[in-house]
């Protein structure tokens, strides 16, 4: 498996993994800011929000109809399609192409639901490998506090309540999340993650990444040229901190 | 009469069952004990009637059938038809899309059937699936791992009919080529007819191509529908009675 740069392509890939709960979304929305701020091309994409798939996706998980293989498969069709039609697109035109969750995410939660490595691996072959890898490593207790606190109602997949480790939702996610954690971990060296450590304040944790990409992707190349002007678009901004805006 | 008929009905021996690869994690192939007969073959090549004249054979011996194909699952078979409508998804996200489909049915049918000693009759199976793709320029070797989920088949078939004849029948039935069926997505050639035909031939010689690795049936599908299905139902029987 090659890096983009590696493979010739004129843009760059960054990827942010970690744990629900460990800020990887918040930094990587801080560091498209900043990107964005400076002119450059900047491209960002989402785990599990391609249009065309998500219809399968959501009836699957409303309907707790997915077993691990088709939950493997179901997100493999979305990265799929995200990857042909934007991903690799952007990447030839030169953008920095930003990732919440990349391949990681599978290899980690696949495996830890029962699917073997080598053939969850070989499904995201295509894929090339990012440039720059983010680990968010925080203590497992303080990314559950993150989720717990804000968010009380969890979710059939996403506490894992599939593997039947716990009746208890709460219990389940304890013991599912600290299981990928430790698939993360052993990934760690493998695809050479920059680990972070996700316990320190959001504003020194963003200087290290800010400093990381400067340092190894030179981004003066990815400027955007000047009869390009941006367009200033309103910023979007992350799931978790859209506020519901009450209609009359 | 009645000890008669009781008589004649075969008791099937239990088959030596792999997956071709990784295969469902937590599901022992081997335990079960129905059989999975797969009829392959392009549209037109007779497979539905086949499959017909095989449930009332088999039904008539005291056998219990489930039927599966492709793009059936709850799943994903509408959104899957919705986005093939827009032809966007590019050939991977296509094939496994698919494969999403063919899991689905795999776990929730194929599996549970053959585990309450049902006689599963596929209409076309991974294999379709992989020609279909390899003639898109997919890897074989990325689809060999992502189709290891599947269970070997007791006995897959293969309808054979060339190009020409499948055109006619086509046009007999329906006055329309189809847009997939016709390949119009790989761009072969701006004229449907041509585009079928070029297809369809390359669709012919990748079955070839898996008849060697996958070791199925070629069966002549130019003959009598009556002449086809006595033949599958000689090599069926020879699976039932383990021989």
């Amino acid at each position: 498996m090659k890096t983009f740069a590696e493979l010739n392509f004129p843009g760059r890939l960054i990827a942010v993994e970690g744990l629900d709960g460990s800020g990887k979304s918040t930094q990587i929305y801080l560091l498209k800011r900043w990107l964005e701020l400076q002119g450059l091309k900047v491209y960002f994409s989402e785990w599990n929000s391609s249009e065309l798939v998500k219809a399968a996706t959501s009836k699957g998980k409303k309907r707790e109809l997915l077993t691990p293989t088709t939950f493997s498969l179901i997100h493999a069709t979305d990265f799929a399609d995200r990857y042909e039609r934007y991903l690799v697109p952007m990447l030839r035109a030169g953008y920095l192409v930003l990732c919440d969750r990349y391949i990681f995410t599978a290899f980690a939660r696949d495996v830890v639901r029962g699917c073997t490595p080598e053939w969850v691996r070989g499904i995201y072959s295509f894929a090339a490998l990012p440039d720059l890898t983010f680990f968010f490593k925080a203590d497992l207790e303080i990314s559950l506090q993150r989720i717990l606190d804000g968010r009380p109602q969890l979710k059939y997949f996403e506490a894992g309540m599939d593997l039947r480790l716990s009746t208890d939702p709460y219990e389940s996610f304890r013991m599912f999340q600290g299981r990928i954690l430790e698939q993360y971990l052993a990934m760690s060296t493998e695809f050479n993650f920059l680990v972070m450590d996700a316990n320190q304040l959001v504003e020194r944790q963003q200087v290290i990444v800010r400093e990381l990409v400067a340092q190894r992707l030179g981004l003066e190349q990815f400027r955007r040229a000047e009869h390009h002007a941006s367009p200033m678009l309103p910023v979007e901004l992350p799931k978790r901190f859209k506020h519901e805006v009450p209609t009359e | 009469m009645k000890a008669n008929a009781r008589n004649r009905i075969v008791i099937p021996r239990r088959s030596k069952r792999l997956y071709y690869g990784h295969g469902i994690p937590g599901v022992d192939v081997a335990q079960l004990s129905g059989k999975l007969i797969v009829v392959e073959g392009a549209d037109g090549s007779g497979r539905s009637t086949q499959i017909a004249m095989l449930v009332e054979w088999l039904e008539g011996g005291g056998h219990a059938t489930v039927q599966v194909g492709l793009k059936r699952s709850t799943l994903v078979s509408e959104e899957l038809e919705k986005a093939q409508e827009g032809n966007i998804l590019s050939r991977t996200t296509l094939s496994l899309f698919y494969a999403t489909d063919f899991a689905d049915q795999l776990e929730n049918i194929i599996l549970p059937a053959l585990k309450a000693g049902f006689i599963v009759l596929a209409d076309r199976y991974i294999y379709t699936l992989m020609a279909r793709d390899m003639v898109r320029g997919m890897d074989e070797v990325w689809l060999k791992n992502l189709y290891g989920l599947a269970p070997e088949p007791d006995a897959v078939f293969y309808l054979k009919v060339p190009p020409e004849e499948l055109v006619q029948r086509t046009f007999a039935k329906n006055s329309a080529l189809d847009y997939w069926e016709s390949g119009m997505d790989i761009g072969l050639s701006r004229d449907m007819f041509d585009s079928f035909m070029t297809y369809q031939t390359a669709m012919e010689k990748t079955f070839q191509h898996l008849q060697q690795i996958y070791g199925f049936t070629i069966v002549d599908g130019m003959r009598s529908a009556a002449a086809i299905s006595s033949d599958l139902q000689k090599k069926i029987s020879a699976v039932l009675t383990g021989k």
